[in-house]
């Protein structure tokens, strides 16, 4: 009997996924137009599915090897189900092989169904707690239905109450698999995860690459940044599909750990809720801290701040890109949030907190303190510095930025200069010339005057000669490494740690052994994730003879120290400030330091009161540090 | 954006940018050896205060530009000479290094000098008027000495330009020769160096335009002016308006400096180095008159103190640049501390004058609070850097200055510090110093420590009377007492101490004991604390007299320091015998008679008071030693030569068994506050 309505079955559950592939590629493509190149992006996919993602999910390699099992003997089983049973083809080998596979993906399957027995908070519950059941059935299920095919059991075998049991697990199993795929249930990944595989955004991050993820807003539009999910570029939508609520990026984030209203993966679904319409009651995984699920809803052209995100969760945000480091979707969280920033911000004018008086700042003074712009070089009243105005060429542009204004700033600037000069380099500043590079501006979502400051700066660098770039401040080495060219600035950036490396490996540079107590290093976000610099830091630690006392999340799993992305400026209230959980991070090692190589970083970092017992550990720049152990004289 | 902004803005004088607006004003530091060259010691003190961010130092108060303006009286810097060149130029190099920007301040002091040694000059004014002072005599300077004092001006100018420094000050203030000509009060000419306002100016003039053909446009020539002689007959601030813009005018001069108040006598001399009586930034607005009249930058010290002071005066526009000269003995990394937003951490000036008035005396300018500065060249550190040696626990005895210094040296340099003192509070003697009139801000100098002991985490235990067995119990490595003394007024039985007849200034000043209606003070010290009982009793409303066997009341106190004392005690009717020796005290129904006996003529005479207050000095306290002594493993001693050399103390390298037991300020003989600052950051620096 299982004979003849098998293949009508197959048919059945495959038209139905089209159908529903159909309409969810529908809902993705009232998103606004984004060139991809369709062919390419589908060709590169499976080496971006087995590699890339792959080395995302292999972090934890228990879940990736369950899932190597499970979901490659999903896909070996559906095409062997489709020929064994769809087509009966009468082969006792195919039937072999899809036992193989079945058996693969049911033993994948088990290792769900443990996990599932006691899951983390991390991961969604509801219909995925339902997914390792129907996985189990689908392969248990197929594995019988084949035995006769594979010339185990009679042909005859699978009739009566079995054939009804097997055709119900038939029923079941591939409803999950083929329906849920196509009709939004946990399978949805396998499907849209692939396409967003193919047709990403940033396609330059497979491979390791690094590029901003934020693309210039153009002016001249009607209605700047997103203010509905359809107002998302198509792909976009796509890849908040791919989610799979396994809640990496919620384990992650900063904001979410602090008590703020923001939790990486409630944002991607409710961002699915606005694209497909309706409202998120049946989000079975954590909420926004302090903000009840059940009462958002949206639709693809309703705006969405206005009933499905509420714009705290939106500025709690420092774009750490933790969440996207850890996504094994490969999904862009951040770029998503700075999206409906520039909504917020260029459209509505609400800023909150001082970022509204910080951009008004920066349109002012060309510095987000509001600071007088003619007291940009006052730092190095006393500091002798070439400025490119006077040299009109150096070997290297000295970008200072905004810790020009900041006393605690200015003392890794002046350690820099130090160091600069002792190695004899060629190096020239652009003082008052030099404007707010334009980080804040464009992370609180003002990409007008992020550009406009951009451009000004662009200009400035164009008249004189240099080779490259370096700069103390990690926000000012993305912007000007990955954000000005596209608006025509392209140069070779580095960040200071990567220059000093240099330095030291050239033997332009000596220095002694330190001699303190235990260090560890807080990497920056924007010099390690944004821009994979794990290595130079800890090179030039190694220099001093530090042995470096790693704090659990270091690398690219570096706790923010809140301090990016505006986050100060906007300032949400949470349960616990980030900074005080860094500071936390760098006690537990036991150490006497924290060296950083931003001076943002020092700034959140040093701002920590301790409490009662063991003081804190000092923090100190990376050129703080080098400086006070440079052997022989200024060059 | 910093609070103190304003503070950091540079600012060029002449086309010398000057890093921030803090300024060390020219003072006489007399460091300057073999005959007025600045050696390593006067390289180190710049050095530092460059180092600590200071934006200007102006060094050498009063360097002389001419062999017969005497500078072995205040070892000052000797300009008359080439030999200086070489030295300068270590000067610069040092200042230059950090940042900082080097000026000296050039002068001939004419009358306001000595005679006396050296060279045995005339001493030469325009007028040939003695200098009360100094109690200089001196001739009428004739117009061929002028024409060679305004050359010896210009040589001594290219002599600061050549050694590399950043320019040089005119001292036309505290009646240096171009004030004298400046004058009427002491310019009584009629010739073309007198009389008229050009006559008065024509030296000065001269010497400008001298000094500025010889060194160029370029090179920064200031001048520090008066902003009022305060005295009847001489320059008043409306005067020296029209002085200023004169000079000004000729558009030679680079910057102006601006004092309150001229210094020819004892009295107007305390105003030119304000002490504790005297309120914040006494004379800025004579400062800000000078400013209102000329185009270039004008400088003004005086009592200004506080990063947040300092912050008003130049917010508000008064002055461009302050001054802070004090301040940066006390703390000469004042402004690194700014910058490192530790403005807790900065060792503020008091205004206790130890520096200056040692300095009146001919002695080496010292903080009283900060044994290191000046003594950067011996090795003695503003930063204390923890040591790579064991971490000792160490227990110090007594909470006066010395035990906190010791302690915060202690604790500093990483080891685990308790701090045992038996009364409420910490401070010791600084405490009782601080409670009399016009003397709170003592209490400055260990409220700091205080602050400091608290920041490094030592245990402070209060309200704790220590004893040996106490101290075995608390393990220490190194024990360092320094529990003080008491009043010594057992010295002579006839006084009647064992029979309560008399109490002491600690009584007094402590409010143990209340003041009496009609008050003897019997002071044998003639230094701070008679004089401050007087002061406080006779601020209650007591009749006092104040008598001395020494040679006048306050003998002991220097310069700037006795005048304001006297203010305070003749206007409270507080009569100051001398030459008096208390021989006997004795009761005579409620009253008490003293009897006086004249130390010349032995004439005795009776007053009859209802109390008796006795300043004998101090009698150590060294129970608690004698009883540690022969159990510690150095028997208690300090090696002299290695403290003296700047060196670890032999005992810390040698094994042995038992503590390290030292006893450092008045527990061992009475000296002062410097002295037991100074013993214990030497002492502790090694630990």
């Amino acid at each position: 009997m299982l004979d003849q309505i098998l293949p009508w079955l197959l048919a059945g559950f495959l038209i139905v996924f089209a159908a529903g592939a159909l309409r969810r590629i529908a809902m993705w493509r009232a998103g606004r137009p984004q060139k991809v190149d369709l062919i390419a992006g589908l060709l590169a996919m499976p080496r971006r599915y087995l590699v890339d993602l792959h080395h995302v999910v292999d972090r934890d390699k228990a879940m990736s090897h369950t899932h190597v099992a499970t979901a490659g003997g999903f896909v070996a089983s559906l095409l062997l189900v489709i020929l064994v049973h769809g087509f009966g083809l009468d082969n006792v080998w195919l039937a072999r092989a899809l036992m193989l596979t079945t058996a693969l993906m049911f033993i994948g399957a088990l290792f769900v169904f443990r996990r599932r027995i006691n899951p983390p908070s991390r991961l969604s519950k509801g219909p995925w707690m339902r997914l390792p059941k129907s996985l189990i059935t689908f392969s248990v299920t197929f594995f019988i239905v084949t035995l006769p095919a594979a010339g185990i059991l009679p042909d005859g075998f699978g009739s009566g109450v079995l054939a009804i049991i097997l055709l119900a697990g038939i029923i079941f199993g591939s409803g999950e698999m083929l329906f849920g795929m196509g009709w939004g249930g946990p399978m949805k990944h396998a499907f849209a995860g692939a396409l967003h595989l193919a047709f990403h955004r940033r396609p330059e991050r497979f491979g390791g690459g690094r590029s901003t993820g934020l693309k210039a807003v153009n002016l001249d539009d009607e209605s700047l940044g997103v203010a509905k999910p359809s107002d998302f570029k198509w792909n976009q939508l796509l890849g908040f599909d791919a989610c799979v609520q396994c809640g990496r990026c919620e384990a992650m984030c900063p904001a979410f750990a602090a008590g703020q209203p923001l939790n990486p993966k409630k944002l991607i679904q409710d961002m699915v809720v606005g694209l497909a319409g309706g409202s998120d009651a049946k989000f079975a995984g954590s909420p926004y801290p302090g903000i009840e699920v059940g009462n958002a809803s949206g639709g693809p052209d309703q705006t969405i701040t206005e009933g499905l995100v509420a714009p705290e969760t939106l500025w709690s945000c420092t774009t750490c890109r933790a969440c996207v480091e850890e996504c094994p979707m490969m999904i862009e969280h951040v770029d998503a949030i700075v999206d409906m920033r520039r909504f917020l911000t260029m459209e509505k004018g609400n800023t909150p907190n001082k970022g509204a008086e910080t951009l008004e700042n920066l349109i002012a003074t060309d510095n987000p303190g509001g600071n007088d712009p003619g007291s940009r070089m006052h730092w190095a009243a006393d500091q002798n510095l070439n400025l490119m105005s006077d040299v009109k060429a150096a070997d290297v542009l000295f970008w200072v930025g905004d810790g020009a204004f900041d006393m605690r700033s200015q003392r890794i600037l002046r350690a820099f200069v130090k160091i600069m000069k002792q190695a004899g380099v060629d190096f020239a500043v652009l003082g008052n010339e030099e404007r707010d590079v334009g980080d804040v501006a464009r992370r609180l979502g003002d990409d007008a005057t992020f550009q406009s400051l951009a451009k000004h700066n662009i200009a400035t660098m164009k008249k004189y000669g240099f080779k490259r770039i370096v700069t103390t401040d990690p926000h000012a080495f993305h912007c000007l490494n990955n954000e000005y060219g596209e608006l025509g600035g392209d140069f070779e950036v580095l960040h200071h740690s990567t220059f000093i490396n240099e330095l030291l490996t050239t033997g332009a540079l000596n220095v002694s052994a330190y001699k303190g107590g235990a260090v560890t290093y807080h990497d920056p976000c924007y010099l390690g994730r944004y821009n994979g610099e794990y290595d130079s830091p800890r090179a030039l630690l190694k220099a001093l003879g530090i042995d470096i006392a790693e704090m659990e999340r270091s690398g690219f799993r570096s706790r923010c120290c809140g301090g990016g992305g505006g986050a100060p400026i906007t300032d949400i209230p949470g349960e616990k400030r980030i900074a005080d959980m860094r500071m936390e991070d760098a006690s537990a090692t036991g150490a006497e330091l924290v060296a950083v190589g931003c001076q943002q970083c020092t700034a959140m970092l040093e701002g920590v009161v301790g409490g009662e017992g063991e003081p804190l550990p000092q923090v100190m720049d990376l050129a703080e540090i080098v400086v006070t152990h440079l052997v022989g004289e200024e060059s | 954006m910093s609070q103190y902004d304003v503070l950091f803005q540079p600012l060029n004088i002449n086309k010398l940018t000057i890093r921030n607006r803090i300024v060390s004003t020219a003072h006489a530091e007399v460091y300057a050896t073999d005959g007025g060259m600045t050696t390593d010691r006067y390289v180190k003190y710049y050095e530092e205060k460059a180092k600590g961010g200071c934006g200007l130092c102006i060094c050498g108060g009063s360097s002389v530009v001419a062999i017969d303006s005497p500078q072995s009286w205040w070892s000052s810097v000797n300009l008359s000479t080439d030999r200086i060149i070489p030295h300068f130029q270590n000067l610069a190099d040092a200042v230059h290094k950090h940042g900082g920007k080097i000026m000296i301040q050039i002068t001939h002091m004419g009358r306001r000098s000595r005679w006396d040694g050296e060279n045995w000059p005339n001493l030469m004014s325009p007028s040939g008027i003695r200098e009360p002072v100094h109690r200089a005599t001196c001739k009428t300077i004739e117009v061929e000495e002028i024409w060679r004092v305004i050359a010896d001006f210009a040589k001594a100018a290219v002599r600061a330009k050549e050694g590399g420094l950043d320019g040089v000050e005119l001292s036309a203030v505290h009646q240096h020769m171009i004030d004298q000509f400046w004058s009427p009060r002491v310019n009584k000419r009629t010739d073309e160096w007198g009389g008229s306002f050009e006559g008065r100016m024509k030296f000065g003039m001269e010497v400008l335009k001298a000094v500025r053909e010889a060194v160029g446009p370029d090179f920064v020539v200031g001048m520090r002016i008066t902003g009022d002689e305060f005295h009847p007959d001489g320059l008043d601030h409306e005067e020296m308006k029209k002085i200023a813009a004169y000079y000004d005018a000729t558009g030679m001069v680079d910057y102006f400096g601006v004092v309150g108040s001229g210094c020819d006598t004892h009295n107007t001399l305390a105003n030119v180095i304000p002490n504790m009586s005297y309120p914040p930034e006494p004379f800025l607005h004579l400062a800000s008159g000078i400013k209102a009249v000329v185009k270039v930058p004008v400088i003004h010290a005086q009592n200004i103190k506080d990063p947040n002071q300092a912050k008003r005066i130049l917010e508000e526009g008064f002055v461009d640049f302050v001054g802070m000269t004090r301040a940066h003995i006390a703390d000469p990394h004042f402004i690194a501390k700014i910058k490192m937003d530790q403005t807790d951490q900065i060792r503020q000036c008091v205004g206790a004058n130890y520096c200056i008035d040692r300095q009146y005396m001919g002695l080496d300018v010292l903080c009283i609070q900060n044994a290191a500065t000046s003594r950067e060249y011996m090795g003695l550190p503003h930063i204390i850097e923890k040591t790579d040696g064991p971490v000792r626990n160490v227990v110090v005895i007594g909470g006066g200055p010395g035990g906190m210094e010791a302690a915060r040296v202690a604790a500093e340099r990483g080891h685990k510090v308790t701090l045992i003192e038996k009364a409420p509070e910490l401070g010791g003697q600084i405490t009782l110093a601080a409670k009399a009139p016009q003397r709170d801000q003592m209490a400055g100098i260990t409220r700091w420590l205080a602050m400091e002991l608290d920041r490094l985490g030592v245990d402070v235990r209060l309200n704790t009377a220590a004893d040996a067995d106490m101290i075995r119990g608390l393990n220490a490595d190194v024990c360092i007492l320094a529990t003080g003394g008491t009043p010594f007024l057992s010295q002579n039985p006839e006084w009647g101490e064992e029979e309560g007849l008399v109490v002491s200034t600690w009584d007094i000043l402590s409010g143990k004991v209340e003041p009496g209606k009609n008050v003897l003070v019997y002071d044998t010290i003639c230094e701070f604390s008679g004089m401050s009982a007087a002061d406080y009793l006779a601020s209650k409303g007591s009749l006092v007299e104040l008598v001395t066997d020494d040679i006048k009341p306050g003998v002991g106190i220097g310069g700037t320091t006795f005048p304001t004392y006297y203010r305070s005690l003749y206007e409270k009717e507080v009569i100051m015998t001398s030459d008096l020796m208390l021989e006997k005290v004795y009761r005579e129904g409620d009253q008490l008679v003293a009897l006086l006996e004249n130390e010349y003529t032995g004439q005795q005479e009776e007053r009859v008071v209802d109390q008796i207050v006795i300043e004998n000095g101090i009698r150590p306290d060294e129970a608690l030693y004698y009883e540690l002594k022969e159990e510690s493993r150095n028997k208690g001693q300090i090696d002299v030569e290695t403290l003296f050399d700047i060196k670890p103390q032999p005992v810390l390298s040698e094994s042995g068994d038992g503590m390290i037991l030292w006893r450092l300020g008045d527990c061992v003989s009475q000296r002062n506050t410097h002295a037991a600052i100074y013993d214990a950051l030497r002492l502790c620096m090694h630990l």
